[in-house]
């Protein structure tokens, strides 16, 4: 497969076919052999990089500011966890297991039930 | 039975969603100032939006992936991030304008200026869009705009010269006021063929569900609902012309005098008629631009999306939309001029035509996205012109501004 | 031997020269196979970069490029003969000449 074409910037569904994300970034890594696809990254601070490192530094910061330590660092799945390229990148996890949905699940937790309640 | 009464609906709804503001305002300023001289513009525009929205039904239907979607993923984040940035913000300006129709049809109704109105609009417009379906909003909307056909049916009881009529169809130099008559030409363009029209379709074919069987329907569907539609703005351009220049008013410089523009065919009822045609068809546009915001920032995210989702399934794509109606309020509100937020709203649409225009092109040759269903020269031919088209347009509108607004 | 992350998306688009500094052209895709549970690189390709990150309608774009005659050369790379210690300046191990020209 391409990796540009085929797998970086893909819509990312998790195991019950929920959004999780775009494909951000692809980390290779490099040892004895061929590099190897080890990771795929995703979240805003790894958009942030592809438009300059020093914007990235600076949403990095801004993450760990709202979310606290490790906020300002991307999520990464293993490699390991795709299940299937097609037309979109399937994965073996669901995005309750991961941090992607905090903020919405804080969206959820302070407007909606707020609004509910009223 | 069921997919001839579906084409048949959608043809009607685009018929009814049509006319907007931009349209409107723009259709009705070439009457006032040309006669029937810029008809063919609209014509133009509307062959133009013809080609972009069947193009866009399709690659939704055979790929089911929208526009947005396709881009970031084929061309990449670097680029989206210019592409995504140019459509938001040209469709800001837009959705405050709509919503400064809106606000204007209601202070013809009730004296109240337009200001007043702007945040009101916008908290009904999100109730809408918070409680509503797609459909409701897509179709119920939209059937309602069918009132513009006022516009059409006043244009037929003036009875003018059809001759005239068409000869304006075919482009002509202005023998006065080339600037401005050429700065009506460009925000007449951008008023037909707005970027979010066609984002906003292939969007709609996924909220549907369309698949390959859509293919025919969706021809038909862009032919015929933009083709009447584009009728309806004629229809405005021709009463504006019979009704405003027989009495000395061959320039407007706000919208005011549009309230009575249907008094001499249908007396009070002609002002009503008016008012409810702007408010709701402004009202529609707004939500599809509301909406449109939401699905640019969720599908170029990869977010979960969905108008018939429930809130809770997609907090995100919820917030955009509420967020991007109340601040489009806010220049409205401040009191910014409709009139002359709209005239420039177009024009900037007009200019930005190349950055979603040009991607659009490699999508509807991409094998993988359409496979069989790439376009054929007389598509790609279409599409080359419309990239040309805006290109010229991006280079002129900005002098245009300057010296024909 | 140490293991070293790349992240392929600033990888993108980097010129690529060849030992005597010389440009070859800008990466712009990678291709991979599985082997077992591991995507391994298998090869680069270099070419134009243009406007767009990545001209993906193939043909289209290549046709576009040719019209402007930015197209150049596209190669094929195979995946040891690329040496990326420095992503920003990726050198090429191996003649040109010895590359496979992408159609």
């Amino acid at each position: 497969m391409n990796l540009i074409r085929d797998v970086l910037d893909k819509q990312v569904l998790d195991r019950d076919q929920k959004k999780l994300g775009k494909v951000d970034g692809l980390v290779l890594v490099f040892g004895k052999g061929p590099p190897r696809v080890a990771f795929i990254e995703m979240g805003s601070v790894v958009l942030a990089r592809r438009l300059g490192p020093r914007f990235g530094r600076v949403v990095a910061r801004f993450c760990t500011f709202l979310g606290g330590e490790g906020a300002g660092e991307p999520y990464r799945v293993p490699w390991s966890k795709v299940k299937d390229v097609g037309i979109d990148v399937e994965i073996d996890l669901a995005i309750a297991d991961t941090p992607l949905d905090d903020w919405q699940e804080w969206l959820r937790k302070k407007l909606l039930r707020r609004k509910a309640r009223a | 039975m069921k997919k001839i009464f579906e084409i048949s609906l959608a043809i009607v709804t685009s018929i009814g969603g049509f006319l907007e503001i931009g349209s409107l305002s723009t259709a009705v300023q070439a009457g006032v100032g040309f006669g029937f001289q810029l008809t063919w513009a609209i014509v133009l525009g509307t062959i133009c939006v013809i080609f972009l929205v069947e193009m866009a039904g399709r690659f939704a239907a055979v790929s089911h992936h929208t526009i947005p979607d396709a881009i970031r993923e084929r061309f990449g984040f670097n680029f989206f991030v210019i592409a995504f940035l140019t459509v938001a913000i040209v469709n800001f300006l837009v959705l405050s304008a709509e919503i400064g129709g809106v606000g204007l049809a209601l202070q013809f109704a009730t004296g109240v200026s337009y200001q007043w109105w702007a945040i009101p609009v916008a908290f009904a417009a999100w109730l809408l869009l918070w409680k509503g379906t797609f459909g409701l909003i897509e179709k119920g909307v939209s059937l309602l705009g069918l009132i513009t056909l006022c516009f059409v049916v006043a244009a037929i009881l003036l009875g003018p010269s059809w001759k005239e009529v068409g000869a304006g169809a075919i482009p002509t130099l202005p023998d006065h006021d080339r600037a401005h008559y050429w700065f009506l030409c460009v925000s007449i363009l951008g008023a037909s063929i707005s970027p979010y029209l066609f984002f906003f379709y292939s969007s709609g074919a996924i909220e549907d569900k369309w698949d390959k069987s859509y293919l025919w329907p969706n021809r038909i569907i862009a032919v015929l609902g933009m083709s009447f539609g584009g009728t309806i703005a004629v229809g405005a351009l021709i009463v504006a012309a019979m009704v405003f220049r027989p009495r000395g008013i061959e320039e407007l410089s706000a919208l005011y005098p549009v309230a009575l523009i249907l008094t001499p065919q249908f007396a009070f009822w002609g002002f009503v008629l008016v008012t409810a045609s702007i408010g709701i068809a402004c009202f529609g546009a707004a939500l599809e631009l509301a909406l449109e915001q939401a699905y640019l920032v969720a599908q170029g995210f990869g977010w979960n999306w969905g108008e018939d989702l429930p809130p809770a399934s997609d907090p995100g794509f919820n917030l955009v939309h509420t967020a991007a109606v109340f601040l489009s309020a806010l220049p409205i509100a401040a009191g910014l001029d409709p009139f002359k937020l709209t005239n420039f709203s177009m024009a900037l649409t007009a200019a930005s035509l190349p950055v979603s225009v040009v991607p659009f092109l490699f999508l509807m040759n991409d094998e993988v996205f359409v496979g069989e269903f790439r376009n054929g020269w007389f598509g790609n031919a279409g599409v080359l012109f419309v990239i040309a088209l805006g290109f010229v347009l991006a280079v002129v509108t900005i002098p245009l501004q300057v010296f024909g607004s | 031997m140490a293991v070293r992350e790349v992240h392929l998306q600033q990888v993108l688009g980097a010129v690529v020269r060849d030992r005597k500094g010389r440009r070859v052209g800008r990466l712009e895709e990678v291709r991979a196979e599985a082997h077992g549970a591991h995507l391994e690189v298998t090869e680069w390709h270099l070419g134009s970069y243009a406007a767009f990150e990545r001209l993906a309608a193939w043909s289209i774009g290549r046709a576009v490029l040719n019209l402007f005659g930015a197209a150049g050369h596209a190669y094929r790379v195979p995946w040891d003969k690329l040496d990326l210690k420095d992503v920003k300046r990726p050198v090429l191990r191996c003649p040109v000449s010895d590359l496979e020209v992408i159609d």
